[in-house]
C-alpha cells in the first residue's frame, strides 16, 4: 500500500496512528474548535482517575470492581461501535458515510483500554473467584468440584492469552478500517475493484465472523465469569446488543456536540441522519430488551437452581430496585421516546436520549458486575470517579483523532449520497 | 487518484459527472421500459395456461391429495400411526412443523425488515417470497393441527368463552404459539395483500373479460394510481413494515420457547430464540432462492431477478448459516463449561451416539456448505447456489430432527431409552405437505403477477422525478450543498442552475 500517510511517532500510535492529514481537509469537513476540545475531558479523566487511585489503596475490592465496571463499558461500546462500522461497509451504506468518521474515531480504542486494562490484572483476585488456588485442591474444605472441571479454560494464563488475542484481533481489523479510510481522505478512492472501499469490505467480511466469536468468548471471559458458577449461551449476544447500542448513541452525541457546540459538520449531518442514527438506537433498544428478556424468562421459566442464582442475587434487597429500573429505563422510557418521528429528528431530543442511553448501558453493566461483589451496597462513589475518568480519557481521545483528520470520509464514493439523503 | 478514463479531471472529486466506477449497478437490467416491467410479470396471469403448468399442477395436487389421505388415515386411526412414542413425544410432527414455520420466515423479513432497511433490491423477490411465507405456514399449521389427536377440538387452543368455563393454558408455549403463528400469518397476508392493490388494478385495466375484469376489480378496491391513493398506500405499507417486524423476530422466538423453557439438556438454552431466528431466515432464503431460480428461468424474468439479486440473498444464506453454526458451537462449549453432567452428556451424545448421523448432516449442510458462499464465483453460479439452497434445507429439516430427537430419546431414564424411526405415515404425510405447498405456489405463479411490478418501477432510475427533465437519474454530486426541501421552492433560481450544480440544463 502506498504510505499516502505517515505513521504517527510509538508512543502517539495509542491514540492515533496516523500522523495528521488536518492540512488536507477540506474546508467545510475541519475540526476548528481549538484543542481544548480533547484536552479538556483528558485532563478531567486523569484528574477523576487520580482520585479513584486514592480509593484503590481505601477500598481495593471496591476499586477493582468499580474499574472493571467502567472498562467494561467502553470495551462494549468500543467492540459495538466495530460491529456497526462492519455493517456499514459490508452494505455499502451510503447514507451513514458523513457519520463514519466518527465510528472510525471511536473504534480505534483498542490499544488505549489494552493499556487502561492493566489495572484489572493486579485485582485478578479480587475480581474472579476462579483464581483463588484452594478452589481447586481437594483437601481443601474451599474444593469446588464444577470449578476445577473448568480449570482448563478459567485460569489466569490462558485468560491472559485469550485477552491479548481479542485485543490483538480488534486492534488489527480497527487499525486496517481506520487507516484505509483516512488514506482515502488523501488518496482518493482508487478502482472499483482492489481500491480503498473494497478493502475496507473485505476486511469487514472477514472481521466481523472473527469478531463475533472474539466477542463472545470476551464476555464469557470478562464479565460472565465474575460469578463462575453460572452460564448462559446468549451472553454473548446480550454483551454485544448494549454495547452497539452505546455505540450509535455515542456517534450521535459526538456529531451533535461537533455541530451544535462546535458549529462544524454544518450541511453534511442533517436531520436525516438523526433521524437514521435514532432508529438505530430505537432498535437496539429493543434488540436489547428481546435479548435480556429471552435470557430472563427462559431461565426464570426453568427454574433450576444453578442457573437462577445469578438473577436472584439481583432480585433481592436493593438490587431489585437496579432490576426493574434496567426494565424502565434501558427499555421502555427510551422505546416510548424515540418512536415518534420528531424525537429521532429534534437535536435536543436525540442528544439527550444518547446521553440517557449511554448511561444506561453503564448502568447494565454495573447491574451486571456489582452484584458479585456484595448483595448489600449499591452504587458507590468510586463507581462514578472510575467510569466517568476512564470515559473523559476515552472520549477525550475521540475528540484528538478528529481534530487530526477531516471530519467526514471526505473522498468516499458515497460521500455525495449521503450529503443528499433523505428518508422517504 | 484520477478516473482511469477521465483524463480532465486530475482533482479526486468522487463522483464527476461522467461513468464513475463506484456507482451503483441498476437493479434492473436490460434496458426496460416500465411498460417493459409490466407486459414481463402481468403477460403470465393473462396467456394460456402453459400444458407444463398442468403437468406440474398435477403432480403437485396428487401429492397434497397425499397428505389428506394421510391425515385423514391419522384421524381415524389415531396418532399411534405416527413414530412417536414415550420417549419420543414429538417426533416428525414436530420437526415438520419447525422446519416449515422457519421456511415461512423470509418472505416477511424481506417485505418488512429489508424495507425498514431500504434494500431497494427486494423490490423483485417480495411477492414471491411473501406468497411463499403464507404457504409455508399454511403446511405448518397443519401438524400442531393434528397432532393433538383429536383434532376436531383444536379450536379448545383459542381462549372461547364457554359454558364448561375451560380455558386453554396461559403458561404453555404451544398457546403461545398459537398466538404467535396465527398473528404472524394475519399480518403477512394482509401485508401481502396491500403491496398486491396497484397490481391488481393494473391487470384490471389491462383485460376486457368480463368476469376476470369484476373480480380483479373487486380486488383492487377501486384503484386509481390517483396520489391521494399512493400517499395512503405508502402510509399502510410503511405502518404494517413496522408491525410484521417484530413479529418476524418474535414467531421462531416462541417456537424455540417451546422447546427453551423445558429443563431438558439439550432444549433448555438461552441462546434459542435468536439462533432459531438465524435458522429461520437461513432456511427461508434457501427456499426463495430455490424457487426463485426455477421461476426466474421459466418465466423469463432474469431482467428483473438477476444474478445481483440471487447473490445478496446468498450472502444472507452465507450469514446466517454462520451465525446458526456458531451457535451449534457456543451450546457445545457452555454446555462443557456449565460443568451439568446432563448436558454435557445431551451434546456429546448428539455428536457421537446414535443419531450422530443425522448431526453431522447438519452440521455440514448449515455450517460448513454455505461456506462456499465466500467466493464471488460461486455465489454468482445458478447450479451452485440451486444445489446449496437444497443442501440448506435438508440441514434445516436435520436440524430439527436433532434438537427434537436427540434430546428425548435418551431421557433421564436409561430403562425407557430407545431408537426413534418414523413410519410411512410420517413419511408420507411429509412428503405431502411439499405436495400443498407446491400446489399453492403454482397457484400463485398463474394467477397472480409474481414480481411487485409497482415496486420494481419504483427503483428503476425512471422513477426519480428528476429523470427526465434534469439527467438520468443519479444524485447530485458532493460539490452541490444540500437544500433542505422545503427551503429549495423559494431558494432556487429560475432557470440554469439545477440540483446538480450550475451546469445548464438539457
Amino acid at each position: 500500500m502506498a504510505d499516502s500517510v505517515d505513521r504517527n511517532s510509538i508512543l502517539g500510535w495509542l491514540v492515533d496512528p496516523l500522523s495528521s492529514t488536518r492540512a488536507s481537509a477540506e474546508a467545510a469537513f475541519q475540526f476548528t474548535a481549538d484543542r481544548r476540545a480533547w484536552l479538556a475531558p483528558v485532563g478531567i479523566g486523569i484528574a477523576l482517575l487520580a482520585i479513584s487511585a486514592v480509593g484503590s489503596v481505601l477500598d481495593p475490592k471496591q476499586f477493582f470492581f468499580s474499574y472493571l465496571t467502567g472498562w467494561s463499558f467502553l470495551l462494549t461500546t468500543a467492540v459495538g461501535g466495530l460491529f456497526f462500522l462492519f455493517f456499514q461497509h459490508l452494505t455499502k451504506a451510503a447514507w451513514s458515510v458523513t457519520t463514519r468518521r466518527i465510528n472510525e474515531a471511536l473504534v480505534w480504542a483498542f490499544p488505549l483500554l489494552a493499556l487502561l486494562g492493566i489495572p484489572i490484572l493486579f485485582g485478578m483476585h479480587d475480581l474472579y473467584h476462579w483464581t483463588h488456588a484452594e478452589l481447586y485442591d481437594p483437601s481443601s474444605p474451599q474444593y469446588d468440584e464444577i470449578l476445577a472441571g473448568k480449570r482448563s479454560y478459567l485460569n489466569t494464563p490462558f485468560w491472559a492469552i485469550r485477552m491479548v488475542l481479542y485485543f490483538a484481533l480488534w486492534t488489527f481489523i480497527s487499525y486496517r478500517l481506520y487507516t484505509l479510510s483516512v488514506r482515502m481522505d488523501v488518496e482518493g478512492p482508487g478502482e472499483a475493484g482492489d481500491g480503498i472501499p473494497a478493502q475496507l469490505r473485505s476486511t469487514s467480511a472477514w472481521g466481523l465472523p472473527l469478531s463475533a466469536v472474539a466477542t463472545a468468548f470476551c464476555s464469557y471471559d470478562v464479565l460472565m465469569s465474575t460469578d463462575p458458577h453460572w452460564f448462559s449461551t446468549i451472553f454473548g449476544i446480550y454483551f454485544f446488543s448494549g454495547g452497539i447500542l452505546a455505540a450509535v448513541s455515542a456517534i450521535a452525541l459526538f456529531a451533535l456536540l461537533l455541530q451544535q457546540t462546535g458549529g462544524m459538520l454544518q450541511g453534511a449531518v442533517t436531520a436525516e441522519h438523526y433521524q437514521d442514527l435514532g432508529k438505530f438506537m430505537f432498535g437496539f433498544v429493543v434488540f436489547w430488551a428481546y435479548i435480556a428478556f429471552s435470557q430472563y424468562m427462559l431461565y426464570w421459566y426453568g427454574g433450576i437452581p444453578e442457573e437462577i442464582v445469578w438473577y436472584q442475587h439481583r432480585l433481592e434487597g436493593a438490587w431489585a430496585w437496579h432490576s426493574a429500573l434496567l426494565l424502565v429505563m434501558h427499555f421502555i422510557v427510551p422505546f416510548l421516546i424515540l418512536l415518534p418521528r420528531f424525537t429521532k429528528r429534534s437535536t435536543p431530543i436525540l442528544g439527550v436520549m444518547a446521553v440517557w442511553l449511554i448511561g444506561m448501558h453503564w448502568f447494565d453493566i454495573h447491574w451486571i458486575v456489582r452484584p458479585v461483589m456484595s448483595d448489600a451496597a449499591t452504587f458507590h462513589w468510586l463507581d462514578f470517579t472510575t467510569w466517568l475518568g476512564l470515559t473523559g480519557v476515552f472520549g477525550g481521545f475521540v475528540m484528538y483523532r478528529l481534530r487530526r483528520h477531516a471530519l467526514v470520509p471526505q473522498q468516499d464514493p458515497y460521500l455525495a449520497d449521503s450529503l443528499h439523503f433523505e428518508n422517504t | 487518484m484520477a478516473n482511469s478514463d477521465d483524463t480532465s479531471t486530475a482533482t479526486t472529486d468522487p463522483t464527476p459527472d461522467g461513468a464513475d466506477f463506484h456507482d451503483r449497478e441498476p437493479l434492473i437490467k436490460g434496458n426496460l421500459s416500465f411498460h417493459d416491467v409490466t407486459e414481463i410479470v402481468a403477460k403470465h396471469t393473462e396467456k394460456q395456461t402453459p400444458l407444463a403448468w398442468y403437468l406440474a399442477f398435477t403432480v403437485a395436487s396428487s401429492m397434497a391429495l397425499m397428505l389428506v389421505l394421510m391425515l385423514a388415515y391419522q384421524v381415524w386411526n389415531g396418532v399411534g400411526v405416527w413414530g412417536n412414542n414415550q420417549p419420543v413425544g414429538w417426533g416428525w410432527p414436530i420437526v415438520n412443523f419447525v422446519f416449515w414455520v422457519g421456511i415461512g420466515h423470509a418472505g416477511t423479513l424481506i417485505s418488512a425488515i429489508l424495507f425498514l432497511f431500504r434494500q431497494r433490491w427486494r423490490t423483485s423477490i417480495n411477492r414471491a417470497a411473501e406468497a411463499m411465507t403464507l404457504f409455508a405456514v399454511m403446511c405448518a399449521l397443519i401438524f400442531p393441527t393434528f397432532h393433538v389427536g383429536r383434532v376436531w377440538a383444536i379450536y379448545w387452543t383459542l381462549p372461547i368463552p364457554n359454558q364448561m368455563e375451560m380455558w386453554p393454558q396461559f403458561k404453555s408455549p404451544l398457546l403461545w404459539d398459537v398466538f404467535a403463528v396465527s398473528s404472524y400469518f394475519l399480518v403477512s397476508l394482509v401485508f401481502w395483500y396491500i403491496g398486491l392493490v396497484p397490481d391488481l388494478a393494473t391487470l384490471r385495466d389491462r383485460t376486457n373479460k368480463f368476469f376476470r375484469q369484476k373480480v380483479l376489480a373487486f380486488f383492487s378496491l377501486g384503484w386509481t394510481g390517483a396520489n391521494r391513493h399512493w400517499r395512503n398506500y405508502e402510509k399502510a405499507y410503511l405502518l404494517l413494515a413496522g408491525l410484521a417486524t417484530p413479529l418476524v423476530l418474535s414467531v421462531h422466538s416462541v417456537v424455540s420457547f417451546d422447546f427453551a423453557v423445558s429443563v431438558l439438556p439439550g432444549w433448555h438454552t438461552t441462546i434459542f430464540p435468536p439462533y432459531f431466528v438465524a435458522g429461520a431466515i437461513f432456511s427461508g432464503f434457501a427456499m426463495v432462492v430455490t424457487l426463485m431460480v426455477i421461476a426466474r428461468k421459466i418465466y423469463g424474468l432474469e431482467n428483473l431477478i438477476t444474478i445481483d439479486h440471487l447473490e445478496k440473498m446468498n450472502i444472507i444464506i452465507l450469514v446466517t448459516g454462520t451465525i446458526v453454526g456458531f451457535a451449534y458451537i457456543t451450546e457445545f462449549f457452555m454446555a462443557w463449561y456449565s460443568g451439568v453432567e446432563y448436558e454435557q452428556y445431551a451434546f456429546l451424545n448428539r455428536a457421537f451416539g446414535p443419531y450422530a448421523w443425522a448431526y453431522w448432516i447438519m452440521m455440514s449442510c448449515n455450517l460448513i456448505s454455505p461456506q462456499l458462499f465466500w467466493s464471488k464465483k460461486l455465489r454468482r453460479s445458478i447450479p451452485v447456489m440451486f444445489t446449496l439452497s437444497i443442501v440448506v434445507n435438508i440441514g434445516m429439516w436435520f436440524e430439527r430432527f436433532v434438537i427434537t430427537i436427540t434430546s428425548l430419546h435418551r431421557d433421564f431414564l436409561p430403562s425407557s431409552w430407545g431408537y426413534f424411526e418414523p413410519t410411512w405415515v410420517d413419511i408420507l404425510t411429509f412428503v405431502g405437505s411439499f405436495g400443498l405447498f407446491f400446489t399453492l405456489f403454482l397457484l400463485f405463479l398463474r394467477f397472480v403477477p409474481m414480481v411487485a411490478i409497482a415496486e420494481v418501477k419504483g427503483v428503476m432510475p425512471e422513477a426519480d422525478p428528476h429523470f427526465y427533465e434534469e439527467g438520468d437519474g443519479r444524485p447530485a454530486g458532493a460539490n452541490v450543498p444540500y437544500i433542505q426541501p422545503a427551503e429549495e421552492a423559494s431558494d432556487r433560481p429560475e432557470t440554469g442552475e439545477t440540483r446538480r450544480g450550475t451546469e445548464p440544463t438539457g
